[in-house]
């Protein structure tokens, strides 16, 4: 096969392999929290199929490192082995440790490290150790030894397939000094032998120290092609001693920075270029495109012929129904863009057990509304806030058992992300039943840095807001998790580049919730057609709050240039859209034109523009992926009559604003 | 071929089976077609010295054809061997079962 040929495959059997590794991961949590014995087959499954796939796409580190995992889930599906909480730690550093190596093969980087090796080791020290038939089980799955029988029979096909025990033997002799026996009895009369094929078998005594996986390792890409059984004749004393369950109980809890770093590896590649669609999706937009031209044909019809008041009726009903399918068809396309914020949410179980662990909280975590979809590039990015409220809301918002128990709540804190639509918008909340956010520390450590004059008659909302502001933590403690200011203000940042906003709701002593509000899609938006000079652009609709005509002398100009107006009890800045892009207009003077107020980086200013046009609906296209990136703009779209209209960023606008005023 | 008899075997001459250069898989058919007219000759003599890459299934190959031929009585001796042979079949275990000359006059 060609090295591309074979690249487009990896590809595919990495994120296939990814998803596995998610199921793997899901599944264990379910089993940790006593789900039923099918999740083993489950999570076996899955580790079969990466073993398998990583030895025909080129990773035998990857399978080799994956059949210690597969080897301990076969005895335990076999029920040889209890499944219990070391297992199921052991296992999910797997998993982390699988995301590592995935992430290490797309970069092309050595697959391989101290990690993969240590884990490796533990699993097989995991399988040596405490097995049922201690005598001869624990022999036959020893890891290390100094002599070993290997008997390998190929089945027929093996050599077929291009594999070539030759090779194989060859390699086993650069592990230790063999002693190669043939069995020769199953050899067919010469007439009637298929040369292809191979009646051949050997029992190989390696003499020298070895470890298994090292021999198992060599047969990885012939496993399904032979049969292999690889036993140890002589033990290493000091590791055939039953091997201790995880060495020090640090050692599980060193680990949750590893799978943090694991996971942002992950989330770094997770904008993935492709989408999966489902088959219902598709029918759908067949049948809608199989609409749209039965009705095409139907308006065909009128090429000929003269048009009568009948006809006539008849023509306008054939447009509107187009007009009808157009939109649906809109709709459906838009739709494929879609994905349920299960995706997200599925990564959240595992961190919630691991922070919980290491603070040594109880947090029951709740999903609520999974299956809301919104847009994948939406998706992909909201991710990253949601893990900082969630880390958040587990490390400062909830209290610690006995804490809890003082105020009278239960020892195990509930923790609920809930995704649900309202409107064109998709509202996601993270919701704690903590200790709230306190108001007095807030206020104190806003005085302390200057942000506000005094706490006097802050409302709650105008406090709670005061923590999005940068560089603002009251935990007392800077933790690893959080608490080291940069946080609440990132991802105030991050939802508001997506076009979205973050409000607190917090009761001192009962909880928090932390409300994102996204829209749906980023492909379209709804917004206010605004004209300047002979250019047009288009105003988000979420970003206006109102447009007023102003008189003339509304507006002053202060010291350095800029100017303000007064707009219900404030004094907000005027930004001209003429000056800041450059356009040509005769409208300068403030009562010819009109204001558009809006918001944007929690901040409102006005825009002034000759006038509004209308309210339309904007299909965004790419002004960076098509020209270059421009202050100020957001993107472009076509209007109705060909012309482009650029979409203004209004954040970007705010921030353009400031930085001329600090000039 | 077919039914026809020998002509070689009535003149009692040894038929000699040069092994070719590529003696692997692929090949095999036809080493095979070589070797089953070779089992009505009076004696074979097997010539590897002209062996440069051979795989599992040709020595596989040669072991069955020697095991039909010492169950017809029929002398086959090597008259030749390369080293890659000597050695695939040293690695696989196989150099008693195909009865390798010890070493071979250069």
């Amino acid at each position: 096969m060609s090295k591309a040929g074979l690249a487009q495959f990896q590809q595919v059997f990495i994120e296939e392999s990814l998803e596995g590794l998610d199921t793997m991961e899901s599944s264990l949590l379910a089993l940790d929290n006593g789900g039923d014995g099918e999740l083993v087959h489950t999570i076996f499954r899955a580790a079969h199929s990466i073993k398998g796939g990583a030895a025909t796409f080129g990773f035998p580190e990857m399978s080799s490192f994956t059949h210690e995992a597969e080897s301990l889930l076969d005895e335990v599906r076999s029920g040889k082995r209890e499944i219990d909480g070391a297992i199921i730690e052991l296992l999910l550093r797997t998993v982390d440790c699988l995301r590592n190596m995935f992430a290490r093969a797309q970069a092309g980087e050595p697959l391989n490290d101290a990690v993969a090796e240590g884990l490796r080791n533990e699993l097989a020290a995991m399988m040596g150790r405490g097995a049922p038939a201690a005598g001869v089980q624990a022999r036959r799955n020893v890891d290390q030894a100094d002599a070993w029988t290997v008997r390998f029979r190929p089945h027929a096909g093996m050599l077929a397939g291009g594999n070539e025990p030759l090779r194989l033997i060859r390699e086993l002799a650069g592990i230790g000094e063999l002693t190669v026996t043939p069995e020769l009895d199953r050899i067919p009369e010469f007439a009637k032998l298929d040369p292809t094929e191979c009646h051949l078998g050997w029992t190989i005594e390696l003499k020298g120290p070895a470890k298994r996986a090292d021999i198992a390792g060599v047969f990885d890409w012939v496993e399904d092609e032979c049969d292999l059984a690889i036993e140890a004749k002589h033990i290493v004393a000091e590791v055939a001693a039953p091997v201790a369950a995880p060495a020090s109980p640090a050692a599980p809890v060193a680990n949750v920075a590893d799978a943090g770093a694991a996971r942002a590896q992950r989330e770094a590649s997770a904008e993935s270029s492709s989408v999966r669609v489902s088959i219902d999706k598709i029918d759908g937009l067949i049948n809608l495109v199989g609409e749209l031209v039965i009705t095409q044909s139907m308006l065909d019809t009128f090429r000929e012929g003269d048009i009568d008041a009948a006809r006539m009726a008849m023509l306008e009903h054939g447009l509107a129904q187009l007009a009808r399918h157009t939109r649906e068809l809109q709709e459906s396309v838009m739709g494929i863009r879609m994905l349920p914020i299960a995706s997200v949410f599925n990564r959240f179980p595992r961190m919630v057990r691991d922070i919980s662990q290491k603070l040594g909280k109880q947090v029951k975590l709740e999903l609520v509304g999974e299956q809301t979809e919104l847009d994948k590039t939406v998706l992909e990015k909201i991710g990253d806030p949601m893990v900082h409220l969630v880390r958040n809301a587990i490390d400062h918002g909830l209290e610690m058992p006995d804490k809890r128990r003082a105020s009278g709540k239960g020892d195990t804190g509930t923790l609920t992300l809930s995704a649900s639509h309202r409107g064109g918008n998709i509202v996601v909340e993270v919701s704690d039943d903590g200790a709230g956010l306190n108001r007095e520390a807030i206020v104190a450590k806003a005085l302390q840095r200057g942000l506000i004059a005094s706490g006097e008659g802050m409302s709650d909302e105008a406090v709670a807001d005061l923590i999005f502001q940068p560089g603002f933590s009251t935990a007392a403690v800077t933790t690893d998790l959080s608490g080291r200011g940069v946080g609440m203000d990132v991802v105030r940042r991050n939802v508001s580049d997506l076009g979205g906003t973050v409000t607190i709701r917090s009761t001192q002593g009962k909880g928090s919730v932390f409300t994102i509000t996204l829209p749906l899609t980023l492909a379209i938006i709804d917004g206010l057609t605004a004209a300047v000079g002979e250019e047009r652009y288009i105003v988000p609709l979420v970003s206006i709050v109102e447009s007023v005509q102003l008189k003339a002398d509304a507006v002053r100009t202060v010291a350095g240039g800029g100017e303000l107006f007064r707009f219900r009890n404030e004094y907000l800045p005027v930004i001209r859209l003429h000056d800041v892009f450059g356009c040509e207009t005769s409208i300068r003077s403030i009562d010819e034109g009109l204001m558009v107020v809006v918001e944007g980086e929690g901040a409102r200013v006005g825009l002034f523009v000759d006038g509004l046009i209308g309210q339309q609906q904007a299909v965004v296209k790419s002004l960076e992926a098509n020209y270059r990136r421009v202050q100020g703009i957001s993107g472009a779209t076509i209007l109705a009559d060909g012309s482009v209209a650029l979409i203004v960023d209004i954040a970007g606008l705010v921030r353009l604003q400031s930085r001329r005023k600090a000039a | 071929m077919g039914s026809k008899t020998n002509p070689q075997r009535k003149t009692g001459e040894a038929r000699v089976i040069a092994l070719p250069a590529d003696f692997r898989l692929a090949d095999l058919a036809d080493v095979k077609a070589g070797l089953l007219q070779a089992l009505e000759a009076p004696s074979v003599e097997l010539d590897g010295a002209g062996v440069e890459r051979v795989d599992t299934a040709a020595l596989q190959l040669l072991l069955a054809f020697r095991r039909a031929a010492s169950a017809q009585g029929l002398p086959a001796s090597w008259v030749g061997v390369s080293e890659t042979m000597r050695d695939a079949a040293g690695v696989l275990g196989l150099t008693q079962a195909l009865e390798l000359p010890a070493t071979m006059p250069a």
